[in-house]
């Protein structure tokens, strides 16, 4: 095996555009590494990344925010800018592993690692993310929802590097978290973790839910049907409309879900439950 | 290291401990493997090897790693700080002066990883609340003390280093 250190997006290119399959992009290296360490993984050549400048950066972009893909988890767990647009994913971060691994993991690595249970992506799919892919032919964008493809498996082209995330910030009268359910409270997967975003219109009335699942099926992904039961009804008079949902919540967890798919369908209710009603005290708190 | 896969060198120059070095590490080796094999500094341990526990945690510029698992060509042009770094000319710091107190030692395997980790909290937050100690602990395993005796010589640390 050989280590490649490419020191721009136009080298990253290039070398996959060399290696193709044989290559294998390495960040913060906190899955690939132990993949290759225990023998899982046997790529020709390691292509590090991690020294590439201008991939670590958060900006708003037209108010839009622009998340680098070598943003690491402490980053984004700690920035100012992501705590107040888009504090689920603040939260996702924070639960990722433990300081050890957030210094050094990134977000591109957790988004084209795609494990099922992955923290960031729920809270990613609620803010709609777009992803910007680049390879040696030119440059794509493609929706989060759309690239994930199942437990470990996504639509990345081996000569494509993830460049970018677009994220849609969190609005006036809303507000989100992310909430996991785990074995020990860090250092560990999620069984299942969930993310909501809640727009309030004045009157009261919820106008705006979307909600996405890590740990429920092969791939982190939006639940429609439990977003359509949230939708239109009234923040503070109803709490009934929130033990419908998760009960929405918990059918959803697929056939073909991880092992220990009936425990996941048991405690989605509850977690949905804390989530709502601290989004909801969060409004409310802001004087909605 | 598997002895069956061919890997190719990388050239890493790191400074460790203030010293500057260049070498020539294995494609596949990981930052601990170089830091104990390469460099003799056996402070940062191997246990789990799989990034889980904390005993090998070093500072790699300033933030807490799991050196088991880190590749050390990622390493190249960075600044890495181990245990055998933190006692200057012979004089423990503050922090392991508490741990010396407090009887945060026992089988010790954990320590070096334990110190590094609250080295860097203690750098970065100027009085740590007991409740940011233990988020800042949660990566490293200790398997004797029960973490008590860990917690209040940081919290003591802190103090001492505030006042």
């Amino acid at each position: 095996m050989r280590f490649c250190r490419v020191r721009s997006v136009a080298e990253a290119v290039d070398e996959l555009s060399r290696w193709g399959t044989e290559g294998r992009i390495l960040a913060g290296g906190t899955d690939v590494m132990p993949q290759y360490l225990r023998g899982e993984q046997s790529p020709a050549v390691l292509i590090d990344i991690s020294g590439i400048d201008g991939l670590g950066g958060i900006s708003d972009v037209g108010g839009v925010t622009s998340i680098g893909a070598l943003v690491t988890m402490r980053r984004l767990a700690t920035a100012s800018l992501i705590a107040l647009r888009h504090p689920a994913l603040s939260q996702a971060a924070a639960a990722v592993g433990a300081w050890q691994t957030q210094t050094v993991a990134t977000l591109g690595g957790n988004i084209c690692t795609a494990a099922a249970t992955a923290d960031t992506l729920p809270a990613l799919l609620i803010a709609d993310a777009q992803l910007t892919l680049v390879s040696k032919s030119g440059r794509r964008r493609i929706g989060l929802e759309d690239f994930l493809a199942g437990s470990g498996a996504t639509a990345l082209r081996p000569t494509e590097l993830l460049r970018a995330v677009e994220l849609e910030p969190l609005g006036e009268r809303s507000s989100e978290g992310y909430l996991k359910v785990a074995r020990r409270s860090a250092m560990d997967l999620a069984v299942v973790g969930l993310a909501l975003r809640l727009d309030v219109a004045p009157s009261g009335v919820i106008d705006g839910v979307r909600i996405a699942m890590c740990g429920g099926d092969q791939s982190a992904h939006r639940v429609s049907a439990a977003e359509s039961a949230l939708l239109g009804t009234r923040l503070s008079d109803d709490p009934g409309a929130f033990g419908e949902v998760g009960a929405v919540l918990a059918d959803a967890v697929g056939s073909a879900a991880l092992p220990e798919a009936q425990y996941r369908r048991r405690v989605l209710p509850g977690l949905f439950d804390r989530l709502a009603r601290r989004c909801a005290g969060e409004i409310a708190g802001a004087g909605a | 290291m598997p002895a069956s896969r061919s890997e190719q060198n990388v050239t890493v120059r790191l400074v460790v401990n203030d010293r500057a070095h260049e070498l020539e590490a294995d494609a596949g080796e990981t930052l601990l493997a170089t830091l104990r094999d390469r460099l003799g500094l056996t402070g940062p341990k191997e246990a789990c090897g799989e990034g889980e526990c904390g005993a090998c945690t070093v500072l790699v510029d300033g933030g807490p790693v799991a050196s088991c698992i880190l590749a050390a060509g990622s390493t190249n042009g960075r600044a890495v700080r181990t245990v055998e770094g933190l006692a200057g000319a012979g004089d423990l710091t503050t922090l392991q002066q508490a741990f010396v107190r407090h009887a945060a030692v026992q089988c010790g395997y954990c320590t070096p990883g334990v110190l590094m980790v609250l080295t860097a909290l203690l750098e970065k937050v100027s009085e740590p609340t007991e409740a940011e100690v233990r988020q800042a602990l949660a990566g490293n395993i200790c398997r004797c003390t029960g973490y008590q005796q860990i917690v209040e010589a940081a919290v003591d640390a802190a103090r001492a280093v505030a006042s």
